[in-house]
């Protein structure tokens, strides 16, 4: 039960990461000169988004 | 398929490695495996920044002393002076303790056989309680206590929806500790889980080459090759997560501070 759970609370996880990278690449693609900001920016939402997966897993894991 | 049949029992015993059992005394007053890795941190960090301020000359020479100084330097320019702005020279000693002291953490832990202090929920809660406490005296010392308490809420909002926002901005300001350490000890934790994980894999379908060796057992063993290099990729990933996760707590700590210190937030 507590992996369907988790599959669940991951969907939401996925998607933002996957908004973070398509925004990411889009600014690259319109603007090749602001790659590192944009890269760096990317990392940190991804980094936020991916909290929230893991602690879903993490919940799994413990209780 | 049988390989699979032991998964459950290995991973259970896994998390039961991972969570604080104590290595001398007991869990109320003692050391858990966890407190004995941070305690290594923190005299490694010490040794570091003595070394570090011994070796110092007026031209940084060699990798070690220039290192360190990218790392503070970093810290300066792009979380102190870019996130917290005018004023960041009082709060910058303490965005770097902290940056530092969690990324010495993370990275002793990704050292295979240690395990890092920032993965017991009990560090991490100290450290974003220490940094709530300092945001919230710097805001109280810069508008006072009242104006601190009445600075949360927007100005410039109309009577009753202002006391409405100020409850929320009140809830939020408290949920700041709490999403700090969670944050930070998920990351850690999971991320353990997960490279002990599959390297348990790798294990379990090079077992019975290494018991018995036969062409058969070889072929097995040939799944434990692809989670290895699996488990190679996830080890990049970590190193990358143990800088991103000192970084990301070190800027919302940041950003906390700039916010607490704002004029007419």
């Amino acid at each position: 039960m507590g992996v369907i759970g988790y599959g669940l609370g991951v969907i939401g996880a996925g998607l933002a990461i996957g908004l973070a990278a398509f925004g990411a690449t889009g600014a690259m693609a319109r603007q090749p000169e602001i790659q590192g900001r944009a890269f760096t920016v990317f990392i940190l939402a991804s980094a936020f988004a991916e909290a929230l997966g893991l602690i879903g897993f993490v919940l799994t894991l413990i209780s | 398929m049988d390989a699979f049949a032991a998964l459950p029992e290995e991973i259970n015993h896994l998390v039961a490695e991972f969570s604080s059992a104590p290595v001398a005394g007991d869990l109320t007053v003692g050391l858990t495996q966890y407190s004995f890795w941070l305690l290594v941190a923190a005299v490694v960090f010490a040794v570091v920044m003595a070394v570090f301020v011994k070796k110092q000359t007026l031209v940084p020479r060699g990798v070690f002393v220039n290192g360190v100084e990218y790392l503070i330097e970093y810290v300066q320019n792009d979380v102190a002076k870019g996130v917290v702005g005018t004023g960041w020279r009082r709060h910058f000693p303490f965005l770097a303790t902290i940056f530092l002291f969690i990324l010495i953490n993370n990275f002793i832990g990704l050292i295979p056989g240690c395990k890092p202090g920032t993965g017991a929920i009990g560090c991490t809660a100290a450290l974003a309680l220490v940094t709530f406490v300092y945001f919230v005296y710097f805001g109280c010392k810069k508008h006072g206590v009242i104006g601190y308490l009445k600075s949360l809420a927007p100005a410039g909002v109309a009577f009753p929806m202002n006391v409405f926002v100020w409850v929320i901005e009140v809830f939020s300001l408290l949920l700041r500790p709490i999403t700090l350490a969670i944050r930070l000890f998920c990351n850690m934790f999971a991320g353990h889980i997960v490279m002990g994980s599959f390297s348990i894999m790798a294990a379990i379908f090079a077992e019975p080459l290494l018991e018995h060796f036969s062409a058969m057992n070889a072929v097995g063993a040939l799944p434990s090759l692809a989670w290895l290099a699996i488990l190679l990729i996830i080890y990049a990933v970590e190193l990358i997560v143990a800088f991103v996760q000192a970084y990301v707590f070190t800027v919302l700590a940041a950003v906390y501070i700039q916010i607490a210190e704002a004029e007419g937030h």
